[in-house]
């Protein structure tokens, strides 16, 4: 994507951004509520119109080819709920179906998450956490190149989180795929992506290796950079500096 | 596991996508009851309103009666090819905005065309499942038989169900233009249309003012149609191709305006109404 900007009204929810995913990078796009990291996803995905730039997925530039570019993403996004009506394996059926898989592998697809006893499941009777793993594994049926992930694992519990991240892992080890994933977690981006994009205000503030990002910011981790970027920067607090001896009450 | 897959591609791949889109709203009636209540109970009750209003002013089956009574059965009979049609088309799509499921929709290769296409599919499915409730019904307890009125009504219920497209796909558009609070149209518009489109009776039956708007409407002409083979006056070619004509034009506006609401539910980021 290059010059990528987006304005709703008077806010510039997206202001210039470039930024080139290579395959089999396991890239997480950053930053505090309000960054654009989801607008920014949504113009990738051909579901927002961007105001300028251009953007270009696997070899096709959006918007005449979206159908061709999405054939080769998958999308899945921690607050979208599955269907009230479907059970899980007809949900499952039904997307793989629309990405021209005739007859997907459901089970095998769920068990690579640990959840194949779902399959027979209404959407209404899952819960949250086994909401976004089958979602998840709704974005990967297909095989696709690129898998785009909005917040995968908000609201999990750190054991189906570890199931999220584990599961994604092999995937983009075995498969190749490459991963494009937002989050909050720090700590969970940290140890699934090797190249984090931090984005403030619309715009690309920092790129490169968490490590390398962490450094520039003269932070020990991510977390510390994210602090300072949301404008709460932590080592400001007199807690922090060592001036306290108790730790605040919150 | 290995997640490649292999895929269709071309015309085998859209026609995996109309059936998918099809099945998907399939489970969605047969998991929810009370959608049956409008390929079922509304023709029922419909039949029965018409039909009795009928038999109360038929009581002798004079000539004049008689008529109105033909007028109203057949009448219904063809007003539910419009109300099924436009109702599966655009609840169809309003299923998905219920549902929060357009985000997951739109990220898809999926093609506008192949999603409406296989709403369309399945909503053929409810159609004749409605025109039969009507059918039975009105034979049953009114003795009206559909077949009576020939092979005329073929081409004749047939513009009646690309028109209930038209005004389906009008509602659509304005639901994403508008939101879900445009969803009361996807059965309220029905109202309007109704009573304009002369289901019931002649344009000449209506206040002169609202005359000329009832004649620019394609489905009055098709009524007219339909009321010509209830009479035994044959098919009214020339009223059906108005009404065909009326029909692709004003399908061709709407389809311009869809493309424009689906643009600026791009551009204004409308999206989010719906996560």
């Amino acid at each position: 994507m290059s010059g990528l900007t987006k304005r709703f009204g008077d806010t510039t929810a997206v202001d210039g951004i470039d930024m080139v995913v290579r395959a089999g990078e396991r890239v997480g796009l950053l930053g505090p509520n309000g960054a654009g990291k989801t607008t920014t996803l949504l113009m990738l995905l051909g579901v927002v119109a961007p105001d300028k730039g251009w953007i270009e997925v696997t070899g096709h530039r959006l918007p005449k080819g979206r159908s061709a570019a999405m054939a080769d993403v998958g999308f899945a996004a921690g607050y979208l709920p599955l269907p009230e009506r479907l059970k899980v394996d007809e949900y499952l059926r039904f997307y793989g179906q629309l990405y021209g898989v005739e007859d997907p592998d459901i089970d095998a697809a769920l068990d690579r998450f640990g959840v194949a006893h779902l399959a027979p499941a209404r959407g209404t009777d899952l819960s949250s956490g086994q909401r976004t793993l089958v979602g998840i594994v709704k974005a990967i049926l297909h095989g696709p190149k690129l898998l785009v992930l909005d917040e995968p694992t908000a609201s999990l519990d750190p054991d189906v989180a570890l199931r999220v991240r584990t599961g994604l892992q092999a995937l983009c080890r075995d498969e190749g795929t490459t991963l494009l994933v937002t989050s909050h977690n720090m700590v969970e981006v940290e140890r699934m992506c090797d190249r984090v994009v931090f984005i403030a205000s619309g715009r690309i503030v920092a790129d490169g290796t968490p490590a390398a990002v962490a450094g520039a910011f003269g932070g020990a981790d991510l977390e510390s950079v994210f602090l300072r970027l949301a404008g709460r920067d932590i080592t400001e607090h007199p807690y922090e500096r060592g001036q306290e001896t108790e730790r605040p009450s919150l | 596991m290995s997640t490649a897959a292999a895929r269709l591609s071309g015309r085998q791949l859209s026609w995996l996508r109309i059936k998918a889109v099809a099945r998907r709203h399939y489970y969605v009636l047969l998991r929810a009851p009370h959608r049956l209540f409008d390929v079922t109970i509304w023709p029922l009750v419909d039949v029965l309103l018409f039909g009795s209003i009928a038999a109360f002013v038929n009581p002798g089956h004079a000539t004049a009666g008689h008529l109105a009574a033909g007028y109203l059965l057949s009448g219904i009979l063809l007003w539910h090819v419009v109300y099924q049609s436009q109702i599966a088309l655009a609840t169809g799509f309003l299923e998905e905005a219920w549902t929060r499921n357009l985000l997951n929709l739109m990220v898809t290769p999926m093609r506008e065309v192949e999603y409406v296409a296989g709403v369309v599919m399945f909503g053929m499915v409810k159609l004749f499942m409605g025109l039969a409730v009507v059918s039975v019904t009105a034979l049953a307890f009114f003795a009206f038989n559909v077949t009576d009125l020939g092979i005329g009504l073929i081409p004749v219920a047939a513009v009646l169900l690309v028109c209930g497209w038209v005004i389906a796909l009008f509602v659509i558009a304005l639901v994403l233009r508008f939101g879900t609070g445009a969803e009361a149209l996807a059965w309220g518009i029905l109202f309007v249309i109704l009573p304009l489109s002369g289901v019931f009776y002649p344009v000449a039956a209506l206040p002169w003012i609202l005359r000329p708007l009832a004649q620019a409407l394609p489905t009055t002409h098709a009524f007219i149609a339909g009321r010509a083979l209830f009479d035994g006056r044959g098919l009214l070619w020339s009223e059906l191709g108005i009404a065909l004509l009326g029909c692709v034009l004003l399908g061709a506006v709407v389809i311009l305006f869809l493309t424009r609401m689906l643009q600026a539910f791009r551009t204004r980021g409308y999206i989010s109404r719906y996560t």
